[in-house]
């Protein structure tokens, strides 16, 4: 009888909040943030002056490695853009329209016209498809390896069809 | 009978060994649910016992990458909005949400590689003065201009 009191007793303790995937119980503190660690790390290499190790230039590049470097990329150059767009139109006397007519007036030809279209369509629609991608993950879902690597194709597909969509239009 | 033997050789010893195993850091110890999946995130709860105290945790981090999420999925759904339903309104709001989404890709990338204190709050501080300039800017081709929407229908024209 004391047997199962105990046994009892001591398991209602052990599964303490059930509904979050995680427990905890009798943590020990850490002695410092990450923050702080990543900084330790820093400051001590970079006074040493050591060299950092080859990662990106001797590891094998897999597809989602590069779709990975491509969505920051894309991000990056699509921020880029939008604040150069910004300064753009701070700093510039004309208007909008009058300096898409003085582009107009170029007369580039349309295959300059739809690589141009190209380059901003395909960043945006692949930052898009693979920033919902991160949201699936973000979510917990879609981390199999054979999931990784089809949601990627996905992306990449769906984004060239769609560049490729917004051209036409 | 049997169930409770096999409860006890479980927690003979208690769940306490378990917990130290793995270093005398704060680690999670996930226990797979069957019956109740999970997709939300795991949410760091740490109670800890009367003897050893927590250093104190902020929750900012958790919350800014909560916020991230949010105005990504509030980014995408202005796209249909803003092609449906152009306007000022729209416009500004366009403004605001791919200033503050690209300010805070910029950060974390910024975060990556950019490292010791002095250059980071050098960066941050670019960063912060670009996203100002950036807004401005916006807001005043809103204002002044013909708007972000029609801009991008305009140029889609050509």
């Amino acid at each position: 009888m004391a047997l199962l009191l105990r046994t009892l007793g001591r398991q209602s303790v052990c599964l303490s909040k059930p509904q979050y995937s995680v427990l905890y119980r009798h943590v020990a503190p850490m002695g410092s943030t990450a923050k702080e660690e990543m900084n330790k790390f820093w400051d001590k290499n970079s006074r040493l002056n050591r060299p950092m190790s080859p990662h990106v230039t001797i590891y094998k590049w897999s597809v989602p490695m590069m779709m990975s470097i491509t969505h920051r990329g894309t991000g990056i150059g699509l921020s880029g853009a939008i604040s150069a767009f910004a300064v753009a139109a701070l700093v510039l006397p004309g208007s909008y329209p009058y300096y898409l007519d003085l582009i107009h007036s170029l007369s580039v030809g349309p295959f300059l016209t739809g690589l141009a279209k190209f380059g901003i369509a395909f960043p945006v629609s692949y930052h898009t498809y693979n920033g919902i991608r991160h949201l699936g993950w973000d979510m917990g879902k879609g981390f199999k390896i054979p999931e990784v690597y089809r949601t990627g194709y996905t992306v990449i597909g769906l984004s060239v069809i769609t560049s490729i969509a917004l051209l036409m239009i | 009978m049997a169930a409770i033997v096999r409860l006890s050789s479980v927690c003979r010893r208690g769940i306490k060994p378990l917990f130290y195993q793995s270093a005398l850091l704060v680690r999670p110890l996930a226990v797979p649910h069957k019956h109740l999946e999970q997709p939300n995130l795991l949410t760091a709860r740490i109670h800890s016992s009367q003897n050893l105290k927590a250093s104190s945790t902020s929750k900012a981090a958790s919350l800014h990458w909560t916020a991230e999420r949010m105005l990504s999925v509030l980014l995408l759904a202005m796209g249909p909005v803003a092609y449906f339903n152009p306007g000022p309104v729209i416009d500004y709001s366009l403004a605001a949400a791919l200033t503050l989404h690209g300010h805070w890709g910029l950060g974390q990338v910024l975060t990556d590689y950019v490292h010791g204190d002095a250059k980071i709050k050098m960066a941050n501080a670019a960063l912060f003065l670009l996203s100002t300039i950036t807004f401005t800017g916006l807001c005043y081709f809103n204002y002044n201009d013909v708007g972000i929407c029609k801009a991008v229908a305009l140029l889609w024209s050509k």
